[in-house]
């Protein structure tokens, strides 16, 4: 069993509130991923779960036991650092072993366990050699293998990738999701990267500025981010923001105009809405080259052209980026004007504070072949 | 075959000249002493008052290496007194400034910085200062006259520095490495010893080499205020006895001086084995 509550964690350093009143439940055998921007707090966050720093109040509970108190082995947990730190003078052999060896169990089973996991992690051949001798990858594998032979309840990861190169990274993501398959343990596992949290996870924390942004599964966040930050983290490239104004609500969604054009969304309505800014988050993947719900026109200053699509870069008259993601090769030029369609179905609303007001679709409908498939 | 040097390790011919000048320069400073001293040990007595002076010298011999034993018979004692007392002390600061080293390099404790600063302080202070009244606190213990009153002073007044050293090295093996240890289980002391002291082998050998030679430095001053006893006299001491009443047989005191340094020397050699750098070499990327 490993499953994990974390109930009203908060970390000071000195003044500095770092974690602000975090509450998480994770289930057992669930692959979570904390994400967000570089010092949001999610290294802070993974050490008080492994028992690395204490936190300031509140309390981690792991199988419904308070372990606040306790030091990491007694909590069941195994950790992979982010720089790896393998042992130098040691072979990999060694390296793999040293839990065990600290346990003081019998040489064969040492050898026994040792051997089962560098076979998992292929490092069979590379058993005799040390760390030095390794590649990036096998650094990796061999810091996972002193992790998976204790054989934890909880699994910590402390953004294991981001050393490796962008095909190695490929490679390792996949590597780590059939482990977790295999091993059906529960694992957290924090970055900064969206696409690593978005092909791994079962759940997705973000986390912004040492608080919980959402929570959810990957694809909920990317349909229906609750507030302006996960809108504007998850999704690459970055969604559109434009500002609107509210002319009317009903129980069809929220009437919005737009340098002139009226639409209405499909968002649930609250009260006291007309006449307030708003603002509108449109995916770069959902705009179309003509007309559309809404049309705007731009004119591209920068065009990336990737084959697979096209990405034109423009600026709205208001100042905010526009940006335009077209499959193929799209007809538009730098300089030229660019007219883009947006269908009210696909757009985000979002109020003065950054909440977003709830999309009234069923992100499972729109993803239907991802949720049908699994 | 060489290399071809980098670019920025590119010199002219002239920069080059002068770069093996100032070599030249202070390396004999440093070695002509040496040469000088060799060259006189090789020489007669005779010879070495002789005007002209001669540098090389004739009909030079290894006779004063022979003659020394029997001028000064207790020479033997007191290189084996200066290497045990060395020994000793290293081995003492060795064991004390370890475990010291690392917890002023990993744990956060009240006064560390003020601790630090003091031995500092006291680094500041040679040995020769506090001598009277190290004598008068020997004097009470009853201790003066041994070997305890040389050894005890040296580790005392080496601690110092060696935990500074040995201090700014260990905080350069990542911490990272302890944490990892840590999290399986490991205690403090499995740490140090399974994976801190093999890592922080090269440092702790530079500490010992330090230490022995300071050691070796320092009996001097220990030896001739705290021991009367000639059986316990270091060797630096010991060379004293071939100033004579009349003359200072020089050849001798050359060739004992030579004599003498040689376990440190050797001592020095096998140490070095251990100073490999590079050891943490795919402990963490760098
Ligand atoms: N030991 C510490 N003392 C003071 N501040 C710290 C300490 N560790 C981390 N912080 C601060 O806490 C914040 C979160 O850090 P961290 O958890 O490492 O962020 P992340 O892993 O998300 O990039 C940062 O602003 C950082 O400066
Ligand atoms: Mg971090």
């Amino acid at each position: 069993m490993g499953q994990l509550k974390l109930d009203k964690i908060q970390k000071f350093y000195g003044d500095f509130e770092v974690l602000k009143s975090i509450g998480l439940e994770v289930k057992n055998g669930e692959f979570v991923v904390f994400v967000g921007p570089s010092g949001c707090g999610k290294s802070t966050l993974l050490r008080m779960i492994a028992g690395l720093d204490s936190t300031s109040t509140g309390d981690i509970l792991i199988d419904g036991v308070r372990v606040n108190d306790k030091p990491p082995v007694q909590r069941g947990i195994a950790m992979v650092f982010q720089s790896y730190a393998l042992y130098p003078h040691m072979t990999v052999f060694e390296n793999i072993a040293f839990p065990l060896r600290v346990e003081r169990l019998p040489e064969e089973t040492i050898r026994e366990k040792v051997e089962a996991v560098a076979k998992i992690l292929q490092l069979d051949k590379r058993l005799h050699q040390k760390p030095g001798m390794l590649s990036g990858g096998q650094r990796q594998r061999v810091a996972i293998g002193r992790a998976i032979v204790r054989e934890p309840k909880i699994f910590l990861f402390d953004e294991p990738l981001s050393n490796l190169d962008a095909a190695l990274r490929a490679d390792m993501r996949i590597e780590l999701s059939k482990l977790h398959q295999d091993l059906k343990a529960t694992m957290i596992y924090v970055t900064h990267d969206q696409v690593e949290a978005m092909t791994m996870a079962d759940r997705i924390v973000v986390l912004n500025a040492g608080e919980i942004a959402q929570v959810g599964a990957p694809l909920e966040l990317y349909h229906k981010p609750q507030n302006l930050f996960v809108a504007g983290f998850i999704g690459n490239p970055k969604m559109n923001f434009m500002p609107v104004t509210c002319t009317a609500t009903d129980e069809h969604g929220v009437t919005v105009s737009y340098a002139g054009q009226s639409v209405t969304l499909p968002v649930a309505a609250r009260p006291d809405l007309v006449g307030q800014t708003l603002t509108l988050g449109i995916r770069p993947e959902h705009l179309s080259l003509g007309s559309g719900d809404l049309t705007v026109t731009v004119t591209p200053s920068v065009i990336e052209r990737l084959g697979v699509n096209t990405v034109a870069y423009a600026a709205l008259p208001s100042g905010e980026n526009y940006c335009a993601l077209l499959p193929g090769s799209a007809p538009v030029r730098v300089g030229a004007p660019m007219q883009t369609g947006i269908r009210a179905t696909d757009c985000h609303l979002f109020d003065g504070k950054g909440q977003a007001f709830e999309r009234r679709v069923d992100w499972q409908t729109l993803d239907r072949p991802a949720v049908t498939a699994a | 075959m060489r290399e071809p040097a980098q670019l920025i390790n590119r010199y002219r011919w002239y920069e080059i000249v002068g770069i093996y000048c100032g070599i030249a320069v202070f390396l004999t400073f440093v070695l002509a002493p040496f040469v000088e001293g060799f060259l006189v040990s090789l020489k007669p007595l005779s010879q070495l008052f002789s005007s002209p002076y001669r540098f090389i010298p004739e009909n030079g011999s290894f006779e004063a290496y022979r003659t020394m034993w029997e001028s000064v018979p207790g020479f033997a004692r007191y290189i084996f007194n200066s290497f045990f007392i060395s020994t000793i002390v290293t081995t003492v600061v060795l064991c004390m400034v370890v475990p010291a080293a690392y917890a002023f390099a990993r744990f956060e404790f009240k006064g560390r910085g003020t601790l630090l600063a003091a031995f500092l302080a006291v680094n500041m202070f040679s040995g020769a200062v506090l001598l009277i009244p190290l004598f008068r606190l020997m004097r009470t213990l009853g201790v003066l006259n041994t070997y305890f009153a040389m050894i005890v002073p040296g580790v005392a007044f080496l601690i110092p520095s060696a935990i500074w050293l040995l201090r700014t090295y260990m905080m350069r093996i990542p911490r990272e490495l302890d944490e990892a240890a840590y999290v399986d289980g490991a205690s403090h002391f499995y740490t140090l010893r399974r994976v801190i002291l093999p890592i922080a082998m090269p440092g702790i050998t530079v500490v010992a080499i330090t230490t022995f030679i300071g050691s070796y430095a320092q009996q001097f001053i220990f030896a001739l205020t705290f021991n009367a006893k000639s059986e316990y006299m270091p060797l630096p001491v010991g060379l004293f006895a071939y100033f004579g009443r009349q003359e200072v047989v020089w050849n001798e005191l050359m060739a004992a001086s030579f004599v003498g340094i040689a376990p440190a020397m050797i001592v020095i050699f096998f140490l070095q084995r251990y100073l490999v750098s590079g050891l943490t070499a795919g402990a963490v990327k760098q």
